[in-house]
């Protein structure tokens, strides 16, 4: 893989799914080389079992391939868009076969996790992260630990509000207005990032 | 309900979809409204930019790889990302006896018709190896004889094959093993080239002419075009 170009970098990776979408084995290998590693990590954090995550990870490229010639890219950045069609194969999956994934406390990486709790120590610039995961740690970052964690849940687990709630051992009500609220604080932290 | 005047719960809404947290007949009428709507479907596909990188911060692990393997063969990549490699694709046991047959046929028709009248036909005894080389459709393109006693092989072009401008046609022996070795370049009607010091004999399955720039395929170990004719290289 060439070293010069940041592996994440989303104008490379567009032209990479849009060759893809021309049918270009090369271009797709490229893709993958430079992806695989993100979406592996995030199958396994979903289905917390390899196996499942090696199936879903080869599900998920099979139909990126077959559906790169629909990728839009005014509506979602390369990465949204694979990590999208990721998401849903492995909540198909778990569905369709019936599996209950014990969750983890811990949805994110280490240092992430770190990075989101006290950005003065563990600088988020310097994670491997995209441009926009960086931005959406920085909101992050700001928001309570207790409603990180809920939103983590419910992104990663497909979590109902009830079942967030027992998870977290909270009323119903409290996880509802957290949620409400967390997402309101990104969405404007993020208009914010983007207008700075 | 209509929510179309209700900007702070379309965004809710969204939200709540991208999340997840939207669940049953609300996310149905939900979706139900996205059909209908092409405002709240960017507002949704926001939220999923906004969200998705929330991707990223499981952090990375290399996926085993097989993983890439078996993507490659259920897609039927394989073929296209080794081109020079046709022939661990094809099932060459059957493609060389078949060959065997079909092109020392192929040939000596050839020899007749690239030949032409009014040129004395070499010594068949002289042309020890044959290829017959044919494009995708299996229509020949070019004739390959190697004369081991004069150290050369002779390739004639059929009339009506042209190289493109600012190509050429760089012809290749696939060994069994190992890289494909280079014989040179092919230019319209009848070119004449050294065999190569080795020889070419049993240990070549194959003879190919890709198409590349001029001066051939900068990489001495393979083709970097496609190949664009190839036959199974046979014993008369």
């Amino acid at each position: 893989m060439s070293t010069d170009v940041h592996p994440l970098d989303p104008q490379q990776l567009k032209s990479w799914l849009l060759a893809s979408g021309k049918r270009d084995p090369a271009a797709f290998r490229r893709l993958y080389d430079a992806t695989s590693a993100k979406l592996f990590g995030f199958a396994l954090r979903i289905l917390n079992k390899r196996e499942l995550a090696e199936e879903v990870l080869q599900e998920s490229f099979v139909a990126i391939w077959n559906n790169a010639a629909n990728y839009q890219s005014h509506l979602a950045a390369p990465m949204t868009w694979m990590a999208t069609i990721v998401r849903n194969k492995a909540f198909d999956h778990l569905r369709r076969t019936n599996t209950t994934v014990e969750i983890d406390a811990e949805q994110f990486d280490g240092e992430v996790m770190n990075a989101l709790q006290d950005p003065q120590r563990t600088p988020i610039e310097a994670l491997q992260l995209s441009g926009d995961a960086k931005a959406l740690a920085w909101c992050m970052s700001a928001l309570e630990g207790a409603h990180r964690q809920v939103v983590a849940l419910a992104y990663y687990h497909d979590l109902s509000h009830s079942e967030v709630a027992s998870q977290m051992k909270l009323p119903i009500g409290t996880v509802k207005t957290w949620i409400r609220r967390s997402l309101e604080k990104l969405r404007t932290c993020l208009a914010r990032a983007e207008q700075s | 309900m209509n929510i179309r005047n209700n900007p702070i719960l379309r965004q809710k809404l969204a939200a709540e979809y991208v999340l997840g947290t939207l669940r049953g007949g609300a996310r149905r009428r939900f979706e139900l409204w996205l059909h209908q709507d092409a405002d709240l479907r960017n507002i949704t596909a926001e939220w999923q930019q906004r969200l998705a990188p929330m991707a990223e911060f499981a952090g990375a692990v290399t996926p085993p790889k097989k993983i890439w393997r078996d993507i490659e063969r259920r897609l039927g990549l394989k073929q296209h990302a080794h081109s020079w490699q046709f022939w661990k694709n094809d099932n060459l046991a059957f493609w060389r006896s078949l060959g065997m047959v079909s092109t020392a046929l192929t040939a000596m028709l050839l020899v007749i018709v690239l030949r032409g009248a009014g040129e004395a036909p070499a010594p068949a005894a002289a042309a020890t190896y044959v290829a017959a080389l044919a494009d995708e459709k299996t229509q020949t393109a070019m004739l390959v004889t190697a004369d081991a006693r004069h150290h050369d092989m002779e390739i004639r072009v059929a009339a009506g094959i042209a190289v493109q401008p600012g190509h050429s046609l760089h012809l290749w022996a696939v060994p069994k093993q190992g890289h494909p070795r280079s014989l040179g370049l092919v230019t319209a009607g009848r070119t004449v080239l050294p065999l190569p010091a080795q020889g070419l004999g049993d240990d070549v399955a194959a003879l190919a002419v890709s198409l590349e720039p001029p001066g051939g395929s900068p990489d001495p170990n393979g083709p970097t075009g496609p190949v664009v004719y190839k036959g199974a290289w046979v014993r008369l």
